[in-house]
């Protein structure tokens, strides 16, 4: 594209103005027979496949929000009545608020974590490569794969009450994904340790692009550490903030495969999400219908949180 | 080459590239029927449910049939348990499902016969398999007099017990009524073992035990209670019976019956307790027996009733075929998936597919000789007609199995009362 676009703007201005490089006296070439490099029908397949694919196997999804259909046979329309039963249901209710604690929760304390991270491992450390590599292996690991060694270690015979009890606190050992209590933070503790890797390689791409210069001129200034980094270091990486909060935001809202891993949004709908349950009634409980009305509320829910999040982080307000 | 010719190259690939996904696309979701051969077919497919590493009965059957038949051909295409009813519900909504499927009789589940011959995917089947049937489940079976599933086998669900662990740990006569077991499982909590193995996050299980606790609280008392529940004439939350049904998972859970951190336990739990012996019984469906024994050599396993309120006199256990054969309605292998029925409905395949399971025969149960088998403590239940089908299979979807099953699960953590459940199953099933 930006090939397409050169010489349009530049490389076919240039010779028309006459600002002498290497050709600029011979005759101009008509236009659309110079350095042309694609037509726009060329991203025609591509065009077709993600319309066919996304938006219209989307746009029928969303129809069936307004269906009673069961998965399978034939369907009424049903009207507004899909989302009348989601908002009067406190099992929903309790899905989307578990759904925001869980995406907002897991985007503040990863992308803390992986700031603080990223901050420790910008210069200076010899090792700093190799932890790197251990801090980002999370994001490379299989979500699902993972969630079951979590399992593992929260399960009532695991490691952490093992130890609890070798150590004498054997009461504090419970069942932790289990705990009505304690199931929601366990599932938390396995989202930000699974995000902060990724917020730390946002990070550190944009700390990169903070000048030593600046840096050492706020020292020579007077600045202390704390002060260098609220006025330098942190208004150098908002681009950075933004794209990791909002991918955060989003990957935390549509979180499903460690949950139902982990849980399987159990103990009796303590740890639900809005994706664990689009899944449970359109598949396991046959009610269509209401799991795609369910997946459109999500979608709406996203579509807001990313467009207003993209807008209080944006750097240039005239963006 | 010129320029020219290369750019109308490059437009013809354009136009093929979306041509043959298109074409690709298409043929990814052609039907598996395509290999059938034409003029009566010797070939067809099957689909049944795994959960684990075992072959399935369903399985060897078929291989019986072939090993018989050499002209015959079966492609076997097993589907994970836990997936198996959106698979099949997909495949057959596609038109692309296996010639034969197991299904599972009544309506409340995903597998369920009365739902999918709602929506025309199922054939009327004959009457071979008609006379299969159990007495009193016709009506699970199809509907407008025609049958769309063949029972292979009846499960009996109540609970399956070590033996060789619950002698080890002291029993020398097993609970006769309720009370007697609420004492048993202090005695084994006090030895660190406990009376019952739980898998308290799998709805299947919490939503099994419930089930049979309800045996001989509610359908002991009245057999037709979900007939009066679907004609409205009574619902759980009116029901004494559900109440002390849901209140007697608590009372359970008070008196330690259950294995330190049941609420999350998985299906793991309860084949290693009772295969090790730290667990005395469990709430899964009889034919498990045999995967125990075959887990724990030296253990005896024996299928029991639950213990009922007030004595051994009111016992009831949940005995049906909970499992059919039925056949695709889009199926071109019909006649090749019928012959495969009308075999295996001979009573001495219903008697091999039985063995093969660990379940009791469809046919001939009135001349079962129940000493000395892993079914010999519910012999008298079953001969004395205090038995009945598994309650859920004539619920009318499966939300109310579910609100059921996480909400015990939920009495169990405390999060919820028995009321709170049975008001939740009657929401779902008036949904």
């Amino acid at each position: 594209m930006t090939a397409t676009m050169q010489p349009k703007s530049e490389a076919a201005e240039a010779p028309r103005r006459g600002r002498g490089f290497p050709g600029a006296d011979q005759k101009a070439r008509p236009r659309g027979r110079g350095l042309q490099f694609g037509h726009w029908w060329w991203a025609l397949p591509g065009i077709a496949l993600v319309i066919a694919i996304h938006y219209v196997a989307t746009g029928i999804g969303g129809f069936f929000a307004f269906t009673n259909w069961t998965g399978i046979g034939s369907f009424k329309i049903v009207g507004w009545q899909n989302f009348e039963a989601i908002f009067k249901d406190p099992t929903k209710l309790g899905a989307l608020l578990n759904t925001l604690f869980l995406a907002f929760g897991s985007v503040f304390l990863g992308s803390v974590g992986g700031l603080i991270i990223a901050l420790g491992l910008n210069r200076v450390l010899k090792t700093r490569y190799i932890l790197r590599t251990l801090f980002f292996m999370p994001v490379v690991l299989s979500p699902l794969a993972t969630a079951y060694i979590w399992k593992y270690i929260f399960d009532f015979d695991g490691p952490i009450n093992v130890f609890l009890t070798s150590i004498g606190a054997g009461d504090l050992a419970k069942p932790w994904l289990a705990d009505p209590q304690w199931a929601i933070w366990t599932v938390l503790v396995v989202l930000v340790w699974s995000s902060t890797g990724f917020a730390m390689v946002i990070f550190m791409a944009g700390l990169a692009g903070v000048p030593v210069e600046v840096e050492e001129a706020a020292a020579i200034d007077g600045a202390n550490l704390w002060q260098r980094f609220r006025n330098v270091t942190l208004p150098a990486i908002r681009p950075a903030i933004a794209i990791a909060t909002t991918l955060g935001i989003v990957q935390g809202l549509r979180v499903f495969d460690p949950i139902m891993a982990l849980t399987s949004g159990g103990p009796a709908g303590a740890t639900e999400t809005l994706a664990t349950q689009v899944y449970k009634q359109a598949f396991a409980l046959g009610n269509f219908g209401g799991g795609a009305a369910l997946a459109l509320v999500l979608a709406v829910i996203i579509l807001f949180f990313a467009v207003l999040q993209q807008r209080l982080t944006r750097s240039n307000p005239e963006d | 080459m010129t320029q020219h010719r290369r750019y109308s190259g490059l437009k013809v690939g354009a136009l093929a590239v979306p041509t043959i996904a298109a074409l690709v696309l298409t043929g990814c979701s052609a039907s598996t029927s395509s290999n059938s051969s034409s003029g009566g077919s010797q070939e067809f497919s099957l689909s049944f449910a795994t959960s684990n590493t075992i072959e399935s009965p369903f399985q060897v059957l078929a291989e019986n049939y072939m090993k018989s038949n050499p002209n015959v051909k079966i492609t076997f295409n097993p589907q994970p348990n836990d997936s198996y009813d959106q698979t099949l519900r997909t495949q057959l909504q596609a038109g692309n499902a296996s010639d034969v499927v197991v299904t599972a009789p009544g309506s409340g589940t995903g597998r369920s016969i009365l739902p999918l011959v709602q929506a025309g995917f199922l054939e009327p089947l004959d009457d071979a398999a008609k006379k299969l049937v159990p007495t009193g489940s016709e009506a699970l079976f199809g509907t407008d007099g025609k049958v769309y599933g063949q029972a292979p086998e009846i499960t009996v669900v109540g609970m399956v017990a070590n033996e060789t662990a619950a002698k080890a740990a002291g029993i020398s006569a097993f609970p006769s009524d309720f009370s007697s077991l609420a004492e048993q499982c202090k005695t084994l909590e006090s030895s660190g073992k406990s009376f019952f193995a739980l898998a308290g996050s799998a709805a299947p299980n919490t939503g099994l035990m419930a089930m049979s606790l309800a045996a001989s609280r509610v359908y002991a008392e009245d057999p037709k209670w979900n007939e009066k529940r679907t004609a409205k004439e009574t619902t759980f939350a009116g029901s004494d019976g559900w109440k002390a049904s849901l209140e007697a998972v608590t009372k359970l859970n008070d008196a330690g019956c259950f294995q330190k951190g049941a609420a999350g336990a998985g299906f793991d739990a309860i084949t290693k307790g009772l295969a090790s012996g730290t667990s005395v019984a469990g709430f899964i469906p009889g034919p498990s027996w045999k995967q125990l024994k075959s887990a724990a050599a030296d253990s005896d396993f024996d299928v029991r009733g639950l213990p009922a309120e007030q004595g051994s006199d009111k016992g009831f256990v949940f005995a049906s075929a909970n499992y059919a054969f039925s056949i695709n309605a889009a199926s071109k292998n019909k006649d090749a998936a019928k012959a495969f029925l009308d075999w295996a409905a001979q009573p001495e395949q219903t008697k091999a597919f039985a063995e093969i399971d660990g379940a009791l025969p469809v046919s001939g149960l009135d001349s079962y000789d129940f000493n000395g088998g892993a079914y010999k403590n519910v012999g008298d239940l079953i001969k004395g007609a205090k038995y009945g089908p598994l309650p859920n299979s004539q619920w009318p979807n499966s939300a109310v199995y579910d609100a059921l099953a996480t909400g015990v699960q939920g009495l169990i953590t405390g999060q919820k009362t028995a009321d709170q459940v049975l008001q939740a199953m009657d929401t779902a099933w008036d949904q």
